[in-house]
């Protein structure tokens, strides 16, 4: 009987101290292997920048902790960088960047035209990337009265006055650099899809 | 005849009705007219007001302040020329160092008024508009009823919630008196068996019979089942606390900024792409940078509802003055023994990110919902039809798969259980 109490007791104890473990808010939770959850190469989205973090099981040969993974040569202790100054991203059509300043947006629309023709399946795309990209403040018809937009203020409608008559090449400018107070967009949007886009603003343009 | 003494009865009120009508029609004409007589073209303004409706409105209204200054009175604080001048190019104005121009670029967070291509009648009909409606002053303001009406609603829902919880309550304290009333009543009948009546041994042996506890706490058929109800128990948690070890189901870490997606991808309905830029293109769904916050946020300064600035926002214009990361910490955490891709998922598979990340616009602190363990993969893997339509990619394996099988083609039919898809 009395081995049979410490048994249980134990057993109680084991298992209070496992439901412990859950995960919950900031306690992430026991680890299984700990050495598996942190990534050993540079990673942009789990970083540690404390260099003790994981001395505990740590055999690394610099001596550092085992969950330290952050380059010290950058600033912040970030892994990625920008790229180097005067350099630019080489893409798949060999597209040099876009390099029009972005106070010309009316000289964009006086020599830009739109590289991409306007298929179905164009403005199908271009509509399913306006929907999320942009209806938020322009809204589902361009109208400018996105949920967003309500509180934003200052969203035209894309039929009406000055913004019905922009020609394609300034919408492409605007989604890349902004105009007023719509900021620039154009780290969210390739240029390809920029273009799509610009397909499907000319269609709600366009409408009565 | 009485018809006619009738009527000379009711001339005088007919009379009086007649002038009114023509007393409340002139008057109503002149308050129609009061442009006409400050000298206003009426045929003006009409073209004016569509021009300001199409160009102006968005960013400027005549009696209250809203992107830009409010308009009411414009031409008697500026000269009509400076007016022009300035809707045609309102930067070349604030550059020539006109003081006031300045002085209004900067009120206004240096931001730069479009400028319209107008013609100078166009010009002269805007500025026509805004005098007449200068006149006119501010509209009155009506009570909004839809407003009412929703408040109404959500009043509605929470009394119903009341009623039911009063409802239970009551029911409670019914019961409750129920049983202290059976309680008395056996009590009392018991009472009065004992003194009163004549039983036989059989009814007395019912009525005085004592409940003993012990005795049955220390029968062996109860001490059998607490053991086996105890260690059962016991051996649940063990298991459930094992099967807990290495997973982060439930992980809610407090974020550098109070980001609610609640309120954004909730009651905004802002796209999850918009943010997670990275969900279309490839392997991780990619945590916003500042720009992105910025987007929305370098005019909307204040949480809902609150009137000065937000602290919460403000440490995002901290981050962009001092040029410093904001450091988000990451919830889902897959080890890099095992390959996961967004992309894949997203925009191939078309799978909602809800499936996963459950109700996130519900969220107001992001929360791992599912416990990412490689068998709450394989399951999903075994059962999810394959989005095959309009991808080329898939034509003949459908085409190879259609020979052979009637049912639609699940991953596990192209190789979605083999471990080198996903260890490697």
């Amino acid at each position: 009987m009395n081995n049979g109490n410490i048994y249980h007791i134990l057993l109680i104890a084991l298992g209070i101290s496992l439901w412990s473990c859950k995960a919950k808010n900031d306690f992430q939770g026991l680890e299984f292997a700990p050495n598996m959850y942190h990534s050993v190469p540079y990673e942009g989205l789990s970083q540690i920048t404390d260099e003790n973090e994981g001395n505990w099981l740590s055999n690394r040969e610099d001596g550092l902790g085992e969950f330290y993974n952050s380059n010290p040569n950058n600033p912040h202790y970030m892994n990625m960088r920008e790229p180097v100054a005067n350099t630019v991203k080489r893409n798949e059509h060999g597209y040099l960047p876009y390099r029009i300043h972005k106070d010309s947006a009316e000289y964009a629309g006086r020599v830009l035209t739109n590289p991409i023709d306007s298929t179905a399946e164009v403005i199908a795309e271009g509509k399913t990337l306006y929907s999320i990209y942009c209806t938020s403040c322009h809204g589902e018809t361009g109208q400018g009265d996105g949920l967003v937009g309500k509180v934003f203020l200052g969203v035209p409608a894309y039929n009406l006055g000055r913004v019905k008559e922009l020609p394609e090449g300034q919408i492409f400018h605007t989604i890349t650099h902004g105009r007023g107070r719509m900021m620039s967009h154009g780290s969210l949007v390739s240029v390809d899809e920029r273009w799509k886009i610009t397909r499907y603003v000319q269609i709600l343009q366009n409408q009565n | 005849m009485s018809l006619t003494i009738n009527l000379r009865r009711f001339v005088p009120t007919i009379a009086s009705i007649f002038f009114m009508l023509v007393y409340t029609s002139l008057y109503s004409q002149d308050a129609d007219s009061t442009g006409v007589d400050s000298g206003l073209n009426a045929e003006l303004i009409s073209a004016g007001e569509t021009l300001f409706k199409n160009n102006c409105l968005v960013c400027h209204e005549i009696h209250e302040q809203k992107v830009g200054p409010a308009l009411a009175d414009i031409h008697n604080r500026r000269p009509v020329d400076w007016i022009k001048a300035f809707i045609l190019n309102s930067q070349k104005v604030i550059q020539s160092g006109d003081e006031y121009a300045v002085n209004l670029y900067n009120e206004y967070n240096q931001t730069l008024m479009t400028s319209f291509d107008f013609s100078d009648d166009e010009l002269n009909a805007v500025i026509e508009y805004i005098k007449s409606e200068t006149i006119k002053g501010p509209p009155v303001q009506e009570v909004t009823v839809a407003a009412g009406a929703e408040g109404e609603v959500a009043r509605e829902s929470a009394f119903s919630a009341k009623v039911i919880t009063i409802f239970l309550v009551v029911l409670l304290i019914v019961l409750v008196l129920i049983l202290v009333v059976l309680f008395i009543l056996v009590s009392v009948l018991t009472q009065y068996l004992k003194q009163k009546v004549e039983l036989s041994d059989e009814d007395q042996e019912i009525v005085f019979q004592k409940f003993d506890f012990g005795q049955y706490v220390r029968s062996p058929a109860f001490i059998w089942v607490m053991t086996f109800v105890f260690t059962a128990i016991v051996a649940k948690t063990v298991i459930d606390g094992l099967y807990n070890v290495g997973i982060q189901e439930g992980y809610a870490p407090t974020q550098p900024i109070a980001f609610s997606h609640k309120v954004h991808a909730g009651d905004f309905q802002i796209d999850c792409n918009y943010c997670h830029t990275g969900v279309r293109t490839s392997k991780n769904a990619n945590i916003p940078s500042v720009n992105i916050c910025l987007n929305c946020h370098s005019s909307i300064v204040k949480v809902t509802g609150a009137t000065e600035l937000s602290t919460e926002i403000q440490k995002i214009y901290d981050a962009k003055a001092n040029n410093t990361p904001i450091e988000w910490v990451r919830v889902h955490n897959l080890p890099d023994l095992a390959y996961f891709n967004h992309a894949q998922h997203y925009e191939v598979g078309g799978i909602e990110c809800q499936t996963c990340h459950g109700p996130i616009e519900e969220m107001e602190v992001v929360r791992q919902h599912s416990n990412l363990t490689m068998g709450w993969c394989i399951d999903c893997h075994r059962t999810q039809a394959l989005n095959t339509k309009d991808n080329a990619y898939y034509d003949k394996l459908v085409e190879f798969h259609d020979k052979n099988s009637k049912k639609p083609m699940i991953v596990e039919d192209i190789g979605g259980l083999e471990c080198a898809k996903c260890h490697y």
